[in-house]
């Protein structure tokens, strides 16, 4: 009973570090996993299954907690191709923490019950002062924090399967300059800005036909963000008050449905390798639309065409254990981009991409193990967009260093 | 402590490593050189805008923003014949710039609308009032059209008013025998643009046509298009000069002509059937919504009609007579307010013939040709520049300032797009275009 105290104290303390914290669209559960390129679907690393694979937490020797949190430098570039004006990004530091726990108990061995706490996607992007794109986009953020609780079941001595249901909460506040001008020579401004949830689950299976041979398959599903009651504010000259009225407006952003596929082999007892693909159903992202309370001439509706297209990624790490305690991980993914040509934007400079990664985990104990890893990924696209025709090249560097926590008990 | 200074460390690092390294690359000038630029032109090169010439409009000027761009390609520096910066501006008829304010009409309705910055007038004495000291670099001189370019004396006081231009006047090198071209020659330009003829439309379209005429297509230099404009070309690039020239819009697409619509009299049943019975032994019905305004057609014998479908409203009608008179109804609006269809065709048949010349001119002289007519255009119907919606709309389309003829710095920025796309695509260049967001559009109080 005490254990149990314990566990749920940890919780409560957790979640609120959690609730405050944000993210990138990079996926960044769990150290281990990141070290090793992202792949996971069918390596049994720690609590973080969870996320990874809700068939494998079954697998799990003991009940564990793992904490993650990454810290993401996101720096961005943009040069026009055709007047060379140039801005940077000044986004602050992202911050997405995760927190998994997989509980085992005596009675009933083969089951395991977990709760998962992750931020798959959000982003701030904060492009600096007066940029030539400011009529597209000056600050986007998007917060979305899933909460997964999780149920386990080891089948046979081969196969687990488990499932998790996914309450997601977050919020959105995009900012643009409008272009109406004030004899104070300052743009109009407009903030919009809601909370948004939604619903969804995440299930996998996991097999092992031998000891060194695993495979695993899961599904995320789509999570439609909604946000119903969001405050639309805006800044213009006083003539334009009553073409700009403030008030409510009503979005919804799809968080696309996943599945992975993912194979691991055991080498040697030193030696273990993983791949990972993983298709995403960006496809349902095809317009951002903004519905609003009070309609005006100068203040219609807007649908933004964004027309995503179906995603995947490949992914491979490997992992060394150079002693008994210290293990070195490394890896490698490619991703392929939602974004289509012409559809580029500041929200989102979006490319084909190959990240790099590499990590270490060191054991303090029976109980306790530290991870570290790091993500390097660099992006460039040139793109017309067709809806604002803002035509030049984004670049964008990532780095993403990460620090994790396992208690095993 | 020591996972501290590791984490410490590697932020540092993650922080500073990820900094994107993009640049653009260097513009280069091909086989054109800005050391010496001069930019020859009416009132678009001078800057002239909502209905004055001012500094700020100067200083956002097609000439001064290409300058401006040449300069990163080894331009030299750009003189121009500035206002003084707290100058409230003068135009044609003695008028400060226009802004835009709040206007009570003879309904006692309040709305928004062009307001003289300076109801006493503009400035006078800035116009009176000569800055000449060298050469300068834009010759815009706003009114000029194309064979006047060759006057001796085009400046001079001495003539009487209405028969000398005080826009040049004030920046003629000797007032009393220069030339504009003369003066522009005195640059040695090794670089030139040239954007002329709008005005010799636009003295007709702003009269209503009628009596006015356009400037006929062929004839010798300071009489006919093709010879003004050859003669300049010519002189210009005498000493080796390359340039561009700018092709002419089609003048009634600008807000001037397309604000009041055609069939913006708008009626009640009681009035329409007063009219009705009143004109409609002369051919005209109203009925109960908008209906053609009533016009001067001294061609029926009667004198008036309605108006149909394609003629246009100018902008300086006297508004308060068409709200309070009954000018447009019982009073029929006079010719001079008025473009007529057969007027319209004159227009456009003239910029045609013109936009032929200057195509033929720029092919014969080697010249870059920006095509400032499509872009208008394209403006009628709307653009996207960088998220910027404009159009060609009075006020609210953003292109044009306020006396719905002449351009904002915004729309100078996109003209001189065009220009530099065309010098880059001529002579093998890179220079930059110029970012429109950074110009302005209308200012709203």
């Amino acid at each position: 009973m005490k254990t149990m105290e314990k566990r749920i104290l940890l919780l409560l303390f957790i979640v609120p570090l959690i609730l405050r914290s944000q993210g990138f669209q990079v996926n960044l559960q769990g150290q281990k996993q990141q070290a090793m390129g992202s792949a996971g679907t069918a390596l049994i690393q720690d609590a973080t299954i969870l996320f990874y694979n809700p068939g494998g937490a079954s697998f799990l020797e003991k009940s564990e907690i793992n904490a993650g949190f990454t810290p993401i430098f996101a720096r961005g570039k943009y040069v026009d191709a055709n007047t060379n004006a140039s801005a940077r990004t000044n986004s602050p530091m992202g911050t997405p923490f995760s927190l998994y726990g997989a509980f085992g108990f005596k009675k009933v061995e083969k089951l395991k019950l977990g709760l998962a706490v992750y931020t798959p996607f959000g982003s701030t992007v904060q492009w600096e002062d007066g940029w030539t794109g400011r009529f597209a986009l000056t600050r986007l953020e998007l917060k979305a924090i899933f909460v997964q609780p999780t149920v386990s079941y080891k089948i046979t001595d081969k196969i687990g399967i488990g499932a998790g249901f996914v309450y997601s909460t977050g919020s959105v506040n995009l900012q643009k300059d409008i272009p109406v001008l004030g004899s104070d020579g300052n743009y109009g401004h407009a903030e919009l800005a809601g909370s948004a949830a939604g619903l969804g689950y995440n299930a996998g299976i996991y097999f092992q036909p031998t000891e060194k041979l695993s495979f695993g398959l899961t599904y995320r599903s789509q999570v439609d963000m909604k946000v119903d009651d969001g405050e639309a504010t805006f800044t213009v000259p006083d003539a334009l008050n009553a073409n700009f009225p403030d008030g409510k407006f009503s979005a919804a952003l799809p968080l696309p449905q996943v599945a992975s596929f993912g194979v691991a082999y055991k080498f040697s007892d030193k030696f273990n390798m993983a791949f990972d693909f993983n298709y995403a159903g960006w496809k349902a992202y095809d317009t951002l639309a903004f519905d609003y309370e009070l309609n005006t001439t100068s203040l219609l509706d807007t649908k933004s065409a964004r027309e995503y297209q179906n995603s995947y990624a490949f992914r491979l790490g490997g992992k060394y254990n150079v002693t008994e305690d210290f293990t070195a991980m490394a890896g490698i993914s490619f991703n392929t981009t939602p974004v289509k040509d012409g559809y580029v934007t500041p929200e989102t400079p979006d490319a084909n991409r190959i990240s790099y990664t590499a990590g270490v985990s060191y054991k303090f104990g029976e109980h306790i193990s530290l991870d570290a890893s790091f993500l390097f990924v660099s992006l460039q696209r040139k793109d017309k967009n067709l809806e604002t025709n803002l035509d030049g090249t984004f670049k964008t560097n990532v780095c993403a260093p990460g620090i994790g926590f396992n208690y095993k008990f | 402590m020591k996972l501290k200074f590791a984490l410490i460390v590697s932020t540092a690092v993650a922080f500073t490593s990820c900094k994107p390294k993009l640049d653009a690359d260097t513009p280069e000038k091909g086989n054109m050189d800005p050391t010496r630029f001069v930019a020859l032109g009416g009132s678009t090169t001078a800057g002239f805008a909502d209905g004055a010439l001012y500094a700020e409009g100067q200083e956002n000027s097609v000439g001064n923003i290409l300058a401006t761009q040449f300069q990163l390609v080894g331009g030299g520096s750009f003189l121009q014949p500035l206002m003084p910066s707290s100058s409230v501006g003068i135009g044609f008829t003695g008028k400060s710039k226009s802004i835009l304010g709040y206007k009570t009409d003879c309904t006692s309705a309040t709305s928004l609308s062009p307001i003289p910055f300076n109801a006493a007038g503009g400035d006078l004495v800035g116009l009176g009032t000569s800055v000449y000291s060298s050469p300068f670099n834009n010759m815009g001189v706003p009114g000029l059209s194309s064979n006047e370019m060759y006057y001796p004396g085009y400046g001079n006081p001495a003539n009487g008013v209405g028969n000398y231009n005080p826009f040049f006047a004030r920046m003629a090198s000797n007032p009393a025998t220069s030339t504009v071209l003369s003066d522009a020659m005195a640059i040695n330009p090794t670089f030139f643009s040239l954007n002329i003829g709008e005005q010799d439309i636009l003295n007709y379209a702003l009269n209503g046509g009628g009596a006015a005429v356009i400037n006929p297509v062929n004839g010798a230099a300071g009489i006919g298009f093709d010879g003004s404009i050859t003669t300049a070309v010519t002189t210009l690039s005498a000493n080796g000069a390359k340039g561009v020239i700018g092709n002419i819009p089609d003048v009634t697409l600008y807000p001037f002509f397309n604000t009041i619509p055609y069939n913006g009299l708008k009626l009640d049943v009681a009035t329409a059937q007063l009219l009705t019975n009143a004109l409609g032994q002369q051919g005209m019905s109203f009925a109960e919504g908008n209906n053609a305004f009533v016009i001067q057609d001294n061609s029926l014998p009667l004198g008036a009609r309605q108006m149909k479908p394609g003629e246009y409203i100018l902008l300086s009608i006297p508004l308060d007579s068409v709200k309070c008179n009954k000018m447009g109804s019982l009073i029929p609006i006079p010719e001079r307010y008025v473009l007529t269809l057969e007027e319209v065709a004159n227009i456009k048949a003239a910029t045609n013939s013109y936009n032929a010349v200057i195509s033929q001119v720029a092919s014969t002289y080697g010249l870059a040709l920006a095509d400032v007519n499509t872009l208008l255009k394209s403006v009628k119907t709307g653009v996207i520049f960088n998220g910027i919606g404009l159009n060609a709309n009075f006020v609210s389309g953003g292109t044009f300032s306020l006396d719905g003829i002449h351009l904002n710095p915004i729309g100078n920025a996109m003209v001189s797009n065009v220009f530099i796309k065309a010098i880059n695509k001529t002579f093998g260049s890179t220079i930059p275009q110029v970012d429109a967001t950074k110009y302005r559009g209308v200012k709203f109080p």
